[in-house]
């Protein structure tokens, strides 16, 4: 029976292909069920990484968000619907305590139909603006699929996007042409730190509503790069919501279709792409975990911190003034299915900080090692020359990568009494040792010298 | 032989040329400046008893070394300034215990330390001196 039982485990470990950091649990809210063949190559795919699929209207009246207070749900996809409003489960505020619940949102969008107005103040809190009419669609008059859209040019084919800046990890790259047809542009506003463009228009396109009947557009909402065809929040707890700008990308119909751009034959990488934007957004990639920290007095035996990861965790709660203090840490990358070793762009590195209310020691923290799950980073320093209450501090944020904030207290004392280097080990005391023992040396000789001389004056003896 | 107690003689000295010769009243007196410290010095070398001899010289050697310990100081700074107190109160302290026993045991000052035997002033002085030692080295670690 034992080859039944290793035979079942194999298979159940076989239909895990890859799976979330943070839960299987995905809602997909979908107004008409018979569109869920629509996504159903999408659908597929996610069950097929391990996601467990729940399938709801929006007016369904048992939909919620929440179960006692806690997330009903790990992630949700949230599709175009004809009405205007998303029902009571699904607020703003709803939607953004979810988030705050550290939940997962993919939001599509679709020119067909109105935003509704839910996702409006939604997308309006998290300062992603969309147009507000209609109808509004990304057109682009020298990147569009000849195939489909000869007259309208509302279908763009896009290269991959590449990194933001050359020092952040690109986890939507890949080889291919992406098909965006009708997009809802976005626009990213300037006050947040926490949004991040994944796919932006090209510089020719620009956002246009075809019921505007006008030769030219004056005034559009947005042209360029400025519009962003797919955009991402990551929030202080590390929360994703994605907004695609087209919910037609996430089809069936696009996943892998012929188009012809400029003249050429492609096939639409949609699949793949959507994949990866998936991926990232229910925590499948881009994800950091600390693992062991440990901080330990050096005691001067090596010079370099100890980099196995066999050092037992030690971590004492006070440390002495100009002490060696060595500290590691190991930090995971999650990879789809497993942890990896994080390795942080090239120049950028993860930094300690030795702090008491401001940092005293900031220093890069260099790998040391790597395990089969993790890279260990270290760092030595010595503590500085003031007592007080210290903190160990990492804060690592990153574009596309969860937010890591690690905090260790410690106290550093003062010298002990004994601790103090001797009178004989300063070089400077040395004149002051010989005063003192001359002094004593010259003390010894003259009392030897009063002890053996008569006294000044013979004692008279009194006589009775 | 220590020099006994009786009134040692005056000294005379001779007097340098000088415009006009004070009145002789008062014998052997001398009116130059160096002729003053030559007479002090004379009269100390031959009245002074041994003993207090002693610890004079013993004193000039305790501000021999603390001068030179000052000095030092002066010149090269006082780092580390508690070896810097003890090197140098250790002259200062033994100085002053030293001249608490030349007044206790001059025979000039019989009259006020009836009382006192020399034996207990030097035990006194002994004891003082052990504890300054040893805070002096307490001190400078």
């Amino acid at each position: 029976m034992r080859w039944l039982f290793s035979l079942l485990s194999l298979a159940l470990l076989g239909a895990v292909h890859a799976v979330s950091f943070t839960g299987s649990r995905l809602l997909v809210v979908l107004e008409d069920a018979k569109e869920q063949e629509k996504y159903g190559v999408f659908l597929g795919d996610l069950t097929a990484r391990g996601f467990h699929l729940t399938v709801e209207s929006p007016k369904e009246s048992s939909l919620s968000l929440f179960k006692h207070g806690e997330r009903a749900y790990d992630h949700v996809i949230l599709l175009p619907t004809k009405s205007k409003g998303l029902g009571p489960a699904l607020t703003a505020g709803n939607i953004l305590e979810f988030m705050k619940k550290e939940g997962n949102v993919l939001l599509a969008l679709s020119s067909e139909y109105a935003t509704p107005t839910a996702l409006q103040s939604l997308l309006l809190e998290l300062d992603i603006h969309i147009p507000s009419d209609k109808g509004a669609l990304v057109v682009d008059h020298f990147n569009y699929d000849s195939t489909s859209a000869e007259e309208k040019h509302d279908v763009l084919l896009l290269p991959y996007p590449k990194s933001l800046k050359p020092d952040v990890k690109n986890y939507f790259a890949g080889e291919g042409v992406i098909a965006v047809p009708r997009a809802v542009g976005q626009t990213l506003g300037n006050d947040s730190p926490l949004i991040a463009p994944v796919l932006r228009a090209p510089s020719t396109a620009y956002s246009y509503n075809p019921k505007d009947e006008a030769d030219i557009v004056e005034d559009p909402f947005a042209v360029g790069g400025q519009l962003n065809l797919v955009s991402t929040v990551q929030a202080l707890n590390s929360a994703r919501l994605t907004v695609v700008g087209s919910s037609e990308m996430l089809q069936n119909a696009w996943f892998s279709e012929k188009a012809t751009l400029a003249g050429k034959a492609v096939k639409t990488a949609n699949r793949d792409f959507v994949e990866k934007v998936s991926s990232w957004t229910f925590k499948e990639t881009g994800v950091l975990k600390v693992g062991k920290l440990v901080h330990y007095l050096d005691e001067g035996v090596s010079k370099k911190p100890n980099a196995s990861s066999a050092v037992p965790e030690n971590n004492p709660k006070i440390y002495r003034v100009k002490n060696n203090v060595a500290f590691t840490v190991e930090i995971s990358e999650y990879s789809n299915t497993h942890l990896t070793p994080f390795v942080p762009a090239t120049g950028d590195s993860v930094q300690l900080e030795f702090s008491m209310l401001s940092p005293f020691h900031r220093l890069n923290l260099k790998p040391l090692s790597q395990t089969a799950n993790s890279t260990i980073f270290g760092a030595s320093f010595k503590t500085p020359d003031q007592h007080g209450i210290f903190n160990f501090h990492i804060k690592y944020n990153r574009p596309f990568l969860t937010n890591v904030e690690e905090k260790r207290q410690v106290t550093v004392r003062h010298f002990a009494h004994d601790e103090w280097p001797r009178s004989w080990q300063i070089s400077g005391a040395w004149v002051w040792i010989g005063g003192i023992w001359v002094t004593v040396a010259g003390w010894l000789a003259f009392v030897a010298l009063w002890l053996y001389s008569a006294p000044a004056e013979k004692i008279v003896k009194k006589t009775q | 032989a220590p020099p006994s107690s009786t009134p040692a003689k005056q000294t005379s000295t001779t007097t340098s040329a000088k415009p006009a010769p004070k009145s002789t009243s008062k014998p052997g007196s001398s009116t130059n400046a160096s002729d003053i410290l030559q007479g002090v010095w004379d009269k100390y070398v031959h009245k002074t008893p041994q003993r207090v001899k002693l610890l004079d010289s013993f004193m000039a050697f305790l501000v021999v070394v603390g001068a030179l310990q000052f000095v030092y100081c002066c010149i090269v700074g006082n780092f580390p300034f508690n070896a810097f107190l003890s090197g140098f109160s250790a002259t200062v302290g033994q100085f002053v215990l030293t001249a608490s026993l030349r007044i206790q045991t001059n025979p000039e000052n019989k009259a006020e330390f009836e009382t006192i035997s020399h034996e207990r002033a030097f035990a006194d002085y002994v004891f003082g001196s052990l504890l300054l030692h040893f805070f002096c080295v307490n001190f400078i670690n």
